[in-house]
């Protein structure tokens, strides 16, 4: 046998998904990185204090409360789009969001494929994500 | 360079725009000085993230392990920087090396998408029931019982070393002497070409209940001490299953991605992960996962078990230490 095997099609529609998603991702993050360090008063926080708080041993909430007075809420850079900071946290959430469209896209071509019991773990899988996603699981 | 680019295009576009960005940076920087940092220090800092990033990232997708195997101790050991925000930031680095290497290792058939799901639910749920009972244990046992642990974690990892050089060769393609009957109910067969070989590679996995719950096993001490699944799962895969090496190493980076996509919203949304020190870390993890995706499917699949065999004996060094250290109230300087 010397002919090469062809991917099935559940393989092929979760690796591409998830790898454009995220290079769409780093690109978005790239844009925010530019407006970080090129427009600082475009920025939830400020960078030179963000920077020098991080080589102090400030921690995030420490850091937060001193920039802002309080600690954010949820998926605090969707209300803040227009800063650089909140871009750079969106291409990095668009990343990690690719699992849930390609765990359920994956799902459905295994069930196509005949594969009912991978369908079903593909989907518990998105399923997990999501509802962690949403902040139903808190597992620090 | 020329096969390196029809390859991937994406990769040279992405890199492009990575160093023009980063140029742009350096020549228009706006942002000020602190006493703790001049602006010279703070660009430093977002490139050396950037480039040691994307070597860790190469060395993570060959092994099949997470990056923050490597990131973590590092840190720790060379920066003052918070040790959660370290963990958060660790977490972008175990799962976005993962993450990009899906696509080409989908694509080449390498990661093998039954394997992938067959191994995915007893590992996650496996990490919140670590975190849950880390939590529960801590007020328990205490700082005794996690050295303990420790200490039996870098012992076993030494034994799992010791059992990919004992076992040669014969680790890198296994033969099962027997398949069994749920292995065979779950149909955990496939093929792949291997490049290096000139051939197509078919195998069969075994033992596919005791992996079930040994992935479960490892999903739960990643949770419990927030090691990262990755020093485990491809011996699970290629010791215990009988999956070639390198399919093992490629589906256990889109393992990895998958299990900590789950893992890092609690961070995000908590604000414990800030993008400042966190996207030249995932810039670089993206840049050094394609490179690393493309050498793996040309390496020869022993290069792949001694890098392993390296990374093993690596992290075992530093979990004993940690755990002799909790015992003894000791301090052993080690990475």
């Amino acid at each position: 046998m010397t002919e090469k095997p062809k991917p099935p099609l559940s393989a092929l529609i979760y690796g591409e998904i998830v790898y454009w998603g995220t290079l769409a991702g780093c690109i978005i993050s790239l844009i925010g990185t530019f407006i970080t360090f090129v427009f600082p008063k475009k920025n939830v926080l400020d960078p030179a204090y963000v920077l020098s708080s991080l080589w102090a041993g400030k921690t995030a909430k420490e850091i937060w409360i001193g920039a802002l007075g309080s600690e954010p809420m949820g998926h605090w850079y969707l209300s803040n789009l227009t800063c650089g900071d909140a871009l750079q946290m969106l291409g990095l959430a668009i990343g990690v969001f690719t699992i849930i469209p390609a765990c359920f896209g994956a799902s459905l071509a295994l069930f196509k494929e005949g594969q009912k019991v991978y369908g079903i773990l593909a989907f518990i899988a998105g399923m997990i994500t999501t509802l962690s996603m949403f902040g139903l699981f808190s597992i620090k | 360079m020329r096969s390196l680019l029809r390859q991937s295009p994406e990769l040279f576009i992405l890199s492009g725009l990575i160093i023009l960005v980063y140029a742009a940076i350096a020549i228009f920087w706006n942002v000020p000085g602190t006493e703790i940092l001049s602006p010279t220090k703070m660009w430093l800092i977002i490139i050396l993230s950037f480039l040691f990033s994307t070597f860790i990232a190469i060395i993570a997708v060959i092994a099949g392990i997470g990056g923050g195997v490597l990131f973590t101790p590092v840190m720790l050991a060379f920066t003052s920087i918070d040790t959660l925000l370290i963990r958060a930031t660790g977490l972008v680095v175990a799962m976005f090396s993962g993450l990009i290497s899906t696509g080409p290792f989908m694509r080449k058939g390498l990661a093998d998408v039954k394997i992938v799901f067959f191994c995915s639910v007893p590992i996650v749920v496996g990490a919140m029931a670590g975190a849950f009972a880390a939590i529960y244990l801590s007020n328990v046992m205490g700082a005794t019982g996690d050295a303990i642990v420790r200490l039996a974690l870098g012992l076993v990892l030494v034994f799992i070393a010791m059992m990919f050089i004992l076992g040669g060769s014969k680790t890198e393609y296994p033969k099962p002497k027997k398949i069994d009957s749920f292995s065979k109910k779950m149909q955990l067969y496939s093929a792949y070409w291997e490049e290096s070989l000139g051939k197509v590679v078919k195998f069969h996995a075994t033992h596919g209940l005791l992996g079930g719950f040994l992935f479960f096993a490892v999903g739960f001490t990643g949770g419990f001490f927030g090691l990262g699944g990755g020093w485990a799962v491809v011996p699970v895969l290629n010791l215990l299953m009988a999956v070639p090496l390198k399919v093992a190493a490629a589906s256990s980076g889109v393992l990895l991605a998958m299990g900590n996509a789950a893992a890092i919203w609690p961070y995000i949304t908590k604000g414990s992960l800030l993008p400042l020190l966190a996207v030249p870390w995932m810039l670089g993890q993206v840049v050094g996962g394609i490179l690393g995706a493309i050498i793996l499917v040309k390496i020869k699949a022993g290069f792949v078990r001694k890098v392993l065999i390296v990374i093993l004996f690596l992290t075992s060094f530093k979990l004993i230490a940690r755990g002799l250290e909790g015992l003894f109230g000791i301090n052993i300087p080690v990475f």
